[in-house]
């Protein structure tokens, strides 16, 4: 190859490119001002009132008409089996029992929450058309609000003629409406509550009296007392396992007492001695031996080694609990397991990681927003919300729907030879008051990475000082806040 | 019997076939230039403006060649990820080849089943990455993989594997009481055990290749030199090797190429952790995990870059021992 060639060609080449830069100007990064009026807007309605998109008061919303529209939109979710089912039967007595011919059209957008997040956030930069409505935790939620595509709820909560009346704002619990809330945005309300779960600890009932423990533990302490006690490298048991997820991390430094970022979302705090603490347990156990780390590469590793009793606890969500009770009925003994509260520093202060996916509604024309508002609404009545409920295990959103849920997974076949399990269902529903959401900010994503990388190299192979290392993983991580910092 | 002599066409009329000729030719052209420009130069052209920008889902701002200052820093990610690069290709590349040598040169010859071995060995390069990966992951895991089961049957502590950052020097050393200095770790066992699977999966692929330049040596060479009383050492030092030179010149050359581009496997197994953040993992966090787009792409141009000089540096160096 005759590199001499290459150098006019490669001189010729950078102008032309370096031409392209600086000659395009930023004109993707002029979306549609937020103020515009909308063409699809023209539909009858009080002359006086011009509907923005997305509707900026409770007013503006009121003056959409959506009768006669028959409005489509999509939805992007990732739902399956019978979860899928259960939606699909939702959205097909919306379709039909709507009185403005709203039709949703459900489209799985991936296996994963991060496989919706990777599509939406390709289709906004390649310019496409958006859902309007899609699933999405309250980080990606303020992620997509940063990049001016996300709809704030609060116009269409506040509608009279549409929105949600006291009773109902008092009956879908406070602590998940309080989720939603972005704190970089204002307290705008970035999603809607259609299904929460939270982090709790799964115990081996059996296993646990052998140790002499009548119950689960209450307390950090006795959970790290007893996953010690339940440890045998040579037999390959162990008290606890770390998945190499940044929810456990944050689910224990709740129990500690403490925050991952101030609830203002100015800056994140988990360096602080509930954060310290945290790590120093995670190093004793590890170094103990009283813990095992779970390869990224083993899907479900810790539900199917709790099945096949070589864990003693496991932190998870909530909603794994159906999972656990088919993997737990298919070993060849099965045994007495539930899930509690997770064990706390103070049991009387009790702080426990609220978990849960939204749904969002994203930036498409007034009347599809407003289709996607009302069909979340249609989704969280009572009826509704306690069927997915029971299918899912997610939790009831409503406080009138809890009974209905729990009583049924109660009478559920699945439960039937674990009644402590469906017991702890029906208890989840008395910790909502002591819920905590890990950081609904734009850019959280990384953040998470750089805990896990944080929490395997410290914690499970002990190399290097709790303190020292969570000073640099907080400063790193408001490094990435202020890069991914909303623009004023 | 009169022969025709076949005059060239002269003048206008010479003109006007050659632009015939020309217009033809870049017509039968166009469909695969038009292809070429949409999938590739637009891409690659696109990538570059990329670069330049603050880029997330879109333009944010055009910060020039930040980005490229930045990754090129000496605190940046990227040098440690070119290095575990460099480790991977440096520990790949000689290994793959040499087996795929020996394993092609023992299947030349005529021994019973060669047929058999060549597919078995062909296999796992045809079978699909990410399933393989998956299952040699499994095979790794430091509880239930069957290799520290193996090993526990000769009494061998069980080893992390895909989960070990330390240096397979350094875990050496300490299985035979010695320290070794922090500079001296070597490679993570993390790392080796994928180069492993790298082995597993690309040696039957270079054997292949071998196996087809093995085939275009003259037989008569053998002969001769046998005739002359070379032996089997001989033989293979003085006349496979050095006529087996222009495919093992190609074959470094695409696994090198190769291994600087490796992604899939790693990211299944390992998902960069515990030294194997390659350039490829690098580039892929960046762009999914952190969002930055723009610093992806300069991560990208640099890494096309450093494959650039490799390569010029080998064709220029290796090529020059090319018997052609």
């Amino acid at each position: 190859m005759n590199v001499r060639k290459l150098v006019p060609f490669s001189i010729a080449a950078a102008i032309v490119l370096a031409a392209c830069g600086a000659a395009s100007p930023a004109a993707p990064t002029s979306a549609p001002a937020t103020t515009a009026p909308s063409a699809a807007t023209t539909a009858p309605k009080p002359a006086d009132t011009t509907v923005a998109n997305p509707p900026k008061s409770a007013d503006q919303v009121d003056a959409l008409d959506l009768t006669g529209k028959n409005v489509e939109i999509t939805f992007w979710h990732r739902y399956t089996s019978q979860n899928l089912t259960v939606v699909q039967t939702i959205v097909n007595d919306f379709n039909t029992k709507n009185p403005y011919g709203i039709k949703v059209k459900l489209e799985n957008a991936g296996a994963g929450y991060t496989d919706v997040y990777n599509k939406i956030n390709a289709t906004i930069q390649g310019g496409g058309d958006l859902p309007a409505l899609s699933i999405a935790y309250q980080n990606q939620a303020a992620t997509y609000r940063g990049q001016n595509v996300m709809v704030d709820l609060t116009p269409f909560i506040q509608s009279k003629k549409y929105g949600l009346t006291a009773d109902d704002l008092k009956d879908i619990y406070p602590y998940f409406q309080q989720s939603d809330k972005a704190p970089q945005f204002a307290g705008e309300i970035l999603g809607w509550p259609t299904q929460r779960s939270m982090a709790v600890l799964y115990s081996n009932i059996d296993w646990l009296k052998t140790l002499g423990a009548s119950e689960a533990p209450k307390t950090l302490k006795d959970f790290e007392a007893l996953a010690c006690k339940a440890s045998d490298k040579a037999a390959g048991t162990y008290g606890w396992i770390w998945r190499n997820d940044a929810s456990d991390f944050a689910s224990l430094v709740f129990a500690n007492g403490g925050e991952l970022i101030k609830p203002d979302g100015s800056a994140y705090d988990f360096n602080s001695p509930a954060g310290i603490e945290t790590l120093t347990m995670i190093q004793r156990m590890f170094k103990n031996g009283c813990a095992v780390e779970l390869p990224k590469t083993e899907a479900n590793g810790e539900q199917n080694r709790f099945a096949a009793g070589k864990l003693l606890f496991v932190t998870g969500s909530s909603s794994g609990l159906p999972f656990y009770a088919s993997s737990i009925a298919k070993v060849e003994k099965p045994f007495q397991w539930q899930y509690t509260m997770h064990p706390q520093a103070n049991p009387d202060k009790p702080i426990v990681n609220l978990y849960g996916a939204s749904w969002s509604v994203l930036k498409t024309t007034p009347e599809k927003e407003l289709a996607a508002w009302l069909f979340m609404k249609f989704f969280t009545e009572k009826d509704n919300t306690a069927a997915f409920a029971t299918t899912s295990n997610y939790m009831a959103v409503r406080a009138s729907a809890s009974q209905l849920a729990i009583d049924k997974v109660k009478t559920s076949k699945s439960f039937a030879k674990f009644p402590e399990a469906a017991a702890s269902y029906a208890n989840q529903y008395s910790w909502i008051q002591y819920g905590a959401v890990e950081a609904p900010v734009v850019g959280y994503d990384p953040v998470r990475a750089l805990i896990q990388d944080m929490v395997t190299k410290v914690g499970v192979k002990g190399d290097g000082d709790p303190k020292a290392a969570l000073d640099e993983a907080v400063k790193k991580s408001n490094d990435i806040l202020a890069e991914f910092a909303p623009k004023k | 019997m009169t022969a025709t002599k076949i005059r060239p066409p002269q003048g206008k009329l010479a003109r006007s076939q050659a632009i015939k000729e020309a217009l033809l030719a870049y017509g039968l052209l166009s469909p695969a230039l038009l292809l070429f420009l949409v999938f590739t130069v637009f891409p690659v052209g696109f990538g570059l403006v990329i670069s330049l920008y603050n880029w997330r889902t879109g333009p944010n701002e055009f910060i020039g060649l930040d980005n490229y200052t930045r990754a090129l820093k000496p605190d940046s990610e990227m040098w440690p990820a070119l290095g575990a690069t460099i480790t991977y290709s440096i520990l790949s590349v000689p290994i793959e080849l040499f087996l795929a040598l020996i394993l092609a040169y023992l299947l030349f010859q005529k021994i019973r089943g060669k047929s058999f071995f060549r597919v078995a060995l062909f296999l796992p390069y045809v079978t699909s990455t990410v399933a393989s990966a998956a299952i040699w992951a499994r095979l790794y895991s430091p509880d239930i993989g069957i290799i520290n089961q193996s090993l526990s049957i000769f009494g061998i502590q069980p080893l992390q594997w895909l989960l070990e950052d330390k240096g397979i020097l350094t875990l050496l050393a300490n299985a035979i009481g010695i320290k070794l200095p922090g500079g001296l770790t070597g490679p993570s066992l993390a790392l080796v055990s994928i180069v492993v699977y790298t082995t597993w999966v690309f040696v039957g692929y270079d054997m292949t290749i071998f196996l087809a330049g093995l085939g275009n040596i003259p037989g008569e060479l053998y002969e001769a030199a046998r005739i002359d009383g070379a032996g089997g050492w001989s033989l293979f030092r003085h006349i496979t090797v050095p006529l087996l030179s222009p495919t093992t010149f190609f074959l470094s050359l695409i696994t090198i190429i190769g291994t600087f581009k490796a992604f899939n496997h790693i990211w299944v197994m390992t998902q960069g952790d515990n030294g194997t953040t390659t350039a490829s993992i690098l580039i892929y966090r960046q762009m999914y995990e952190f969002q930055r787009a723009g610093y992806a792409s300069a991560l990208a141009f640099l890494l096309f870059t450093v494959i650039l000089v490799v390569t010029i540096i080998q064709n220029r160096t290796a090529g020059r021992q090319v018997n052609y």
